[in-house]
């Protein structure tokens, strides 16, 4: 056998073991493993080469773990948990209700800005959708909202967290495909805001149309001025982010301790117990080692299908194929909706993207090629972070598409009274939009490219 | 998804030694998981430190990075048998949800054993990783920490990985010989709906602790 044959069959054993089922992590370290070891035999005979492959995998947990650049992660992801022991909601959408109440569908367009604000700070869209689920639709009930539009704005508003900083998925991205933690960060924000004014219009568009969504007035000013001090944290954070990456005054790992360290001082201010303290930590710890585990096992596969060559042959296949480079990139944008369904967001570009981002980047003309000389009109970095924000937009995507939408189960599970099925058609209308936002994006790449390249 | 049949077993069929080393094995990989989580708090502190240190007081903590790299294998690997024990590393169970009885127990128990091959064999390499810095004296390049001990953590933790894969097998083993007992120390399946159910009741959870703050 080649090694590229050899490349290709433990690719194949992978697929098959991810599919029935074995811990992505480990399957993957498993199969880079055995591959290095049948690479290296090959070579130098079994018993040295099964030592050379040992101590090859042996070295990737501890040295692609401990770099600088992924310390940022548990830092995002204790920011998350602590706002949401914190319990910032409640003020959230009183604040954003009592300053759009009064458009048609206001409550809904309030939910939608609540919850974006709320998702970006957690990172977690599903749990953002359950804890607003509850906080958002009895009010929207009241004030003789629908049922379908209710359940579904808070299904779809959960959405909107990948891509507002600080986003931990974006920043995985950003290690993985060795770009600018902050300018993933940064080129996130427009599209994010983008997505939400494209849903409040979608919003007040159906409402004004059905009539389902009455207007709610009679808000003086003062009662609006007195709701915002509730919502700070929740913009602090943002801005302490936004601010530190753009302006370049910290590195990531010092924005995001600096946020978590705001919302711990809130939590702390607003009554939270040591106990919900270790709580938050005790689930910080477990999704951060989720995530370095599936790092590190994931690449002791691709150093093995680097010695096999794939990454270069599924490159030059790409390139190759006689389709226009827009044609193979919305190919490739559906492959993620696809397999989005059925995985999770976070592991899903874990395992892709080693394969599926170099052969992008040639797709465009390679790293260096100039935005004149592209295929996509822009240059290699900036087809990187253009991309990125796609793929995490189209993973979203997929917590509001049937069959396993998760975002509506939850919806309709906190509200037994709600069917899914009703969630998922009070979803259509933002599927749309979310689909039409990411044909805006793949047309107007700028509006993801323009504030990175202002940060030089 | 997976309905588990006690037949009116009762407790006394339990495995009793397994239960008790399953729970004294738990409390150390919980001991595992708090130091990560309070390096986590730890390394957060320190990063305020430095930067007040340097953008009001210009003068940043020495060695920074170096610390931070070398105190990350401690999140980065401490939980990982925590991890497991929850089933919290992610995987795709679209067919794994459509078996029932022996035949899921069996995909089970092979999965595990697999991943139990792939750590030993890690252990092993990281040992050897941990064994060259210990013998060459490896340091890091500004303040000249030793990079052992963070070296060390990866075949440790991976042990205490491993220990819990041997109980998952056992934990599978026992449900494949008889898959109508009781499972003991396994993750179990859900369904979208249990998934959705128990992020609810996570959410709930908080939101219940935040009323009762007020």
């Amino acid at each position: 056998m080649t090694p590229f044959e050899v490349g290709l069959l433990m690719t194949g054993v992978l697929l098959v073991l991810v599919v029935l089922g074995v811990r992505v992590a480990f399957a993957a370290a498993f199969t880079g493993l055995v591959g290095l070891i049948i690479h290296f035999s090959m070579k130098m005979g079994f018993e040295r080469g099964f030592f050379v492959a040992l101590k090859m995998a042996g070295t990737i947990p501890h040295s692609k773990s401990v770099t600088y650049a992924l310390s940022v992660l548990p830092t995002f992801i204790l920011i998350g948990f602590l706002a949401f022991y914190a319990g910032f909601t409640k003020q959230l959408f009183e604040a954003a209700k009592r300053w759009l109440g009064w458009l048609p569908g206001g409550m809904a367009v309030g939910t939608v800005f609540s919850t974006a604000g709320f998702a970006a700070v957690s990172g977690a869209s599903v749990a953002t959708a359950a804890v607003f689920a509850r906080v958002a639709i009895p009010e929207m009930l009241n004030a003789g909202y629908s049922k379908r539009l209710s359940a579904a704005v808070v299904a779809a508003g959960g959405t909107l967290a990948s891509l507002i900083p600080p986003s931990a998925i974006l920043v995985i991205y950003a290690i993985l495909v060795e770009q600018s933690v902050g300018k993933l960060l940064i080129a996130g924000f427009l599209p994010g805001v983008f997505s939400a004014l494209i849903y409040v219009g979608i919003i007040v568009a159906v409402s004004a149309w059905r009539g389902d969504a009455p207007p709610v007035k009679g808000y003086t000013w003062m009662e609006r001025i007195e709701s915002v001090p509730g919502t700070l944290p929740i913009i602090a954070v943002v801005a302490i982010i936004f601010c530190s990456f753009f302006f370049g005054l910290a590195t990531p790992t010092e924005a995001g301790s600096l946020g978590a360290f705001v919302v711990l001082v809130v939590a702390f201010a607003k009554g939270m117990k040591t106990k919900q303290l270790g709580q938050a930590l005790h689930e910080t710890a477990k999704l951060t080692v989720m995530i370095f585990t599936l790092i590190w096992g994931v690449l002791v596969y691709v150093r093995f299908l680097g010695f096999a060559g794939l990454p270069d042959a599924f490159k030059d296949f790409i390139v190759g194929l006689e389709f226009s480079p827009w044609v193979v990139m919305i190919c490739i944008l559906l492959a993620y909706a696809v397999l989005g369904m059925f995985m999770d967001a976070i592991g899903m570009l874990i395992l892709t993207l080693p394969v599926v981002y170099p052969a992008v980047i040639a797709l465009n003309g390679g790293e260096g090629v100039s935005a004149a000389d592209s295929a996509f009109g822009m240059s290699g970095e900036a087809c990187a972070i253009w991309f990125g924000i796609l793929v995490v937009k189209m993973a979203e995507l997929c917590l509001i598409t049937p069959p396993i939408g998760l975002n509506c189960f939850v919806v309709s599970g906190v509200r037994p009274d709600i069917p899914v099925q009703e969630v998922f058609r009070g979803c259509i209308p933002f599927f749309v939009a979310d689909v039409l936002t990411i044909a805006g994006l793949l047309a107007f790449p700028s509006i993801i490219t323009i504030l990175p390249s202002l940060m030089g | 998804m997976m309905t588990s049949d006690t037949g009116g077993r009762s407790g006394t069929e339990r495995p009793t030694t397994y239960i008790r080393f399953d729970g004294w094995l738990a409390h150390v990989e919980n001991a595992f998981n708090m130091f990560a989580a309070f390096s986590i708090l730890a390394l957060m502190l320190l990063a305020v430190a430095q930067v007040f240190g340097r953008l009001f007081f210009n003068t940043p903590i020495p060695g920074f990075i170096d610390i931070t790299e070398q105190a990350m294998a401690i999140f980065a690997f401490a939980g990982v048998a925590y991890c497991q024990r929850v089933g919290g590393h992610i995987r795709m169970e679209i067919v794994l949800g459509k078996l029932h009885g022996r035949s899921l127990y069996i995909c089970e128990m092979i999965g595990v054993i697999l991943i139990a091959f792939t750590v030993a064999l890690l252990i092993w390499g990281s040992w050897f990783h941990f064994d060259r810095s210990w013998n060459i004296g490896d340091s890091t390049m500004d303040i000249r920490l030793p990079t052992w001990p963070s070296k060390l953590m990866v075949p440790v933790a991976l042990s205490l990985l491993f220990l819990r894969l041997l109980m998952q097998i056992y934990g599978y083993a026992r449900l494949v010989a008889d898959p109508s007992r009781a499972p003991v120390a396994v993750p179990v399946i859900e369904n979208v709906e249990e998934v959705a159910q128990h992020e609810i009741e996570e959410a709930f959870g908080e939101e219940t602790a935040e009323g009762g703050t007020k």
